[in-house]
């Protein structure tokens, strides 16, 4: 009694499956969680290898430092040296003035805007490291200034916006 | 020392108010900075930590949803185009290519892509070379003494940080006076 009142589709029977549309629909891509900004364990290297490196390029001519930027990035990944990060730092601007021969003024001279390119490398071993430096020295260009140095949570913590409330509230509280 | 003394004779007192029984205490206001009114005290501390605790409650609430809001990154001039180019109705139209032009661009093409392809041959052997020499340098040194070469393949501390500056076109003219003048940064300063 109770078996004839179940339409259950088997999958020998042609009507397996019978109902489904999910498949007919186009693919919806899964909803992206938005990724918290979180600094990395900064790797300190060990007595042979260097740990996390920061390349800093830092030039005022913002095609030149995104080039050399790039060409630094394509050389490691050529000699299989693995690149963690490669970002941008943010854009300072400044207002030269400069003094007038004949007067006591401060003419505006002009606007510049320095740009500032980071590449993170790690597992620098201690003999390649010097060739590299060799390699990006020789093909630096010109205006472009260079800064090779190690990785600190301070380099991170330059990148985030302020808080100047939650610094406020932590002062008071100690 | 003189409350603890007299606290014992009369305990029924609080603690805090001294008492006048000596001589050598000429007033009762010398230990105390306000008037000892006897219920008064009480009440008044009892609302301070009240009010005070409550304020760091607040405080505490205040602090952590602040800290569950995740840091944001500095959002990069660099990569935002400028709102004047965001006009997409003009439409450039270039001119048409003669065959003898376009000719002399392919054939730029690849004199340019032969130049490159020889630079980076240059390079890759350069960098062949140095990493060869240095291994052959490492193992005389081993075949030297265990100690030196340990020492060698140890990492240098003194090489980060490393700053350079571009190479310059033309050398510094001597004797030039620069005017004087000052740099003001005017970037813009984001707060979350």
């Amino acid at each position: 009694g109770a078996l004839l009142g179940c339409h259950r589709s088997y999958r020998s029977r042609p009507t397996h499956g019978i109902g489904k549309f999910k498949y007919l629909l186009p693919k919806e891509v899964p909803k992206k969680k938005k990724e918290k900004v979180q600094m990395k364990e900064i790797d300190a290297g060990t007595e042979y290898q260097y740990g996390d490196v920061n390349i800093q390029m830092t030039s005022h001519d913002l095609c030149l430092v995104e080039h050399f930027a790039q060409y630094v990035h394509r050389l490691c990944n050529s000699l299989s040296i693995r690149v963690n990060e490669s970002y941008a730092m943010p854009t300072r601007t400044n207002e030269v003035l400069f003094m007038e021969e004949k007067g006591s003024k401060m003419q505006l001279d002009a606007v510049l805007t320095t740009h500032q390119r980071v590449i993170q490398v790690c597992g620098l071993s201690s003999t390649f490291a010097p060739i590299l430096l060799e390699i990006i020295q020789s093909s630096q260009p010109e205006g472009v200034h260079l800064l090779m140095k190690q990785h600190t949570e301070a380099d991170f913590k330059s990148r985030l916006k302020s808080r100047p409330e939650l610094e406020e509230l932590l002062a008071e509280m100690s | 020392l003189m409350l603890c003394y007299f606290s014992s004779c009369s305990s029924w007192l609080p603690q805090r108010v001294p008492l006048r029984g000596s001589h050598w205490q000429s007033s009762l206001l010398e230990l105390r900075t306000s008037l000892p009114v006897r219920a008064q005290p009480k009440k008044k501390k009892k609302v301070d930590v009240k009010k005070e605790q409550a304020q760091k409650d607040r405080m505490k609430k205040k602090l952590k949803k602040l800290e569950k809001a995740a840091p944001e990154l500095i959002p990069i001039e660099d990569f935002i185009p400028p709102l004047k180019y965001s006009d997409s109705s003009r439409v450039r139209s270039l001119p048409a290519l003669s065959p003898e032009e376009s000719e002399r661009r392919v054939l730029l093409l690849k004199k340019w892509s032969v130049f490159k392809q020889k630079q980076d041959e240059a390079e890759k052997n350069a960098i062949k070379c140095l990493v060869e020499s240095q291994q052959e340098a490492l193992k005389e040194l081993r075949l030297e003494s265990e100690e030196l070469y340990e020492a060698a393949i140890r990492r240098d501390e003194g090489l980060f940080p490393f700053q350079r500056d571009g190479p310059s076109y033309t050398p510094p003219l001597p004797g030039y006076d620069p005017p004087e003048g000052k740099c003001i940064d005017i970037t813009k300063v984001y707060t979350q």
